[in-house]
């Protein structure tokens, strides 16, 4: 991008969000109401994705904000985007809920709807990194069920055994394919 | 997963990060990589490299409006009975506090103390023979790079039992005293550590709702006493958060 560039709305959304941030680490409620504002819709897909439970993902949601309440002192906005630090947290809590809680794993004949939503939109509302264009590349070079277990592991946030009865091989298979599956991602994103 | 002891080779270690990285792993090989990530600066950053890959992906996850009762409840638990953010003075005190005793650079580079809960009831659909090695367990780990100081603790969720080991903590008139410090900031003691040897603390009631993940806990250096005290009178010597497992 050069310099001659106006700032585009992603850029300016990014911009209030790092401010809105820097003041919920001074315990403004405001501040974390818009925060929330601007980043609800996201964070509650992440959790809903995740949980595949409508009640449960409103409490994890709840429970990303009091974390963003708590942990906006120690975002660098040096270091991480905003939005990716906060669809971290998201995604982790979520993660969290999912590991404690019984659940039945997504039988196959559910992951195809559920894998529906990850490919990226052209209305990103908060910001569009070129780097998201280049790890979907990645995944998408990656021998095929290579590519889908990395992805329902992200996206759906399973473990080894969990992407084992879903794509229905032994845990050992499951393993080597991710595995081998990230070494190849790894080269392709060019830091092997 | 490998044997505890065994060293990983470094396509093992990469593979490791990046499960740790995407959130794959459960249990003790979890336990494993958050020790590894905490002892090892290298595989930190490895870990750290896995998930700067992994974030751009985040975007790609489709927006859903969430009802809005949601943020009533989010506004109702910061008004809850346990708020410190209408008391300005106290919420200052306990700022300073934490501040100037866990984010000071000379403790965060030199200690780092942090306890590995296993959820109460994680029903675990993978590696049977892995829930039967750690039933309940919560593994605690101090560690110093500078000097040879260490505890190692262990909580059993089950009996509510806390056990601590130290090796090469300071010696003299003071006496390592545990803290848990919870969402409202305010350190609550968890009892005295012995500076050799083994310490168990039984957890009551009270305290073992505090022990959440992401809550600090801290070791300060105390004068000796018969009860534990009602606050911490110096900068810890090691803080760090839980992470539940």
């Amino acid at each position: 991008m050069s310099e001659a560039d106006p700032l585009s709305a992603a850029d300016a959304a990014r911009i209030r969000l790092v401010a809105a941030l820097a003041q919920v680490a001074r315990q403004d409620r405001t501040a974390l109401r818009q925060v929330y504002e601007m980043t609800s819709a996201k964070l509650f897909g992440i959790c809903l994705r995740i949980s595949s439970d409508r009640e449960a993902a409103e409490d994890i949601l709840q429970d990303v904000y009091i974390k963003v309440w708590n942990r906006a002192g120690r975002f660098d906005a040096d270091r991480a985007s905003p939005i990716t630090w906060l669809c971290a947290i998201a995604r982790n809590t979520a993660i969290d809920w999912q590991r404690s809680s019984s659940r039945v794993v997504t039988a196959p004949e559910d992951a195809a709807h559920a894998i529906a939503d990850d490919r990226p939109r052209a209305d990103q509302s908060i910001e569009r990194e070129q780097q998201s264009d280049r790890i979907n590349l990645c995944l998408d070079e990656l021998e095929g069920r290579q590519g889908e277990a990395i992805r329902a592991a992200f996206f759906d946030g399973l473990t080894y055994a969990d992407l084992a009865v879903r794509m229905d091989v032994p845990l050992g298979t499951m393993k080597s394919w991710v595995r081998r599956g990230l070494q190849r991602l790894k080269g392709c994103l060019g830091d092997g | 997963m490998a044997e505890p002891g065994t060293p990983l080779s470094a396509d093992e270690r990469d593979a490791l990060a990046a499960e740790l990285a995407l959130g794959m792993l459960t249990g003790a090989e979890k336990a494993q990589a958050l020790r590894l990530q905490l002892s090892d600066a290298a595989f930190a950053a490895e870990v750290a490299a896995w998930e700067a890959r992994f974030a751009p992906l985040h975007l790609n996850y489709g927006e859903h409006a969430p009802p809005a009762n949601v943020w009533n409840g989010i506004a109702a638990r910061l008004d809850g009975p346990n708020d410190i953010s209408r008391d300005a003075g106290l919420h200052a005190k306990l700022m300073a506090w934490k501040t100037g005793a866990l984010l000071s650079g000379a403790l965060a580079a030199s200690l780092a103390l942090v306890l590995l809960f296993r959820a109460p009831d994680s029903p675990s659909v993978d590696a049977p023979q892995v829930a039967q090695a750690a039933p309940q367990l919560a593994v605690a780990q101090m560690v110093s790079p500078k000097a040879d100081m260490m505890v190692v603790a262990r909580y059993d969720a089950a009996t509510a039992q806390l056990k601590l080991r130290a090796d090469n903590m300071p010696q003299g008139a003071l006496v390592p005293e545990l803290w848990v410090i919870p969402a409202d900031g305010k350190p609550r003691s968890l009892g005295f550590i012995a500076t050799t040897g083994t310490t168990r603390m039984a957890v009551s009631p009270k305290m073992r709702v505090m022990l959440e993940d992401g809550v600090t806990l801290a070791i300060t250096m105390e004068p000796a006493a018969a009860v534990p005290h009602e606050a911490p009178s110096s900068a810890p010597v090691a803080a760090g958060k839980i992470t539940i497992i």
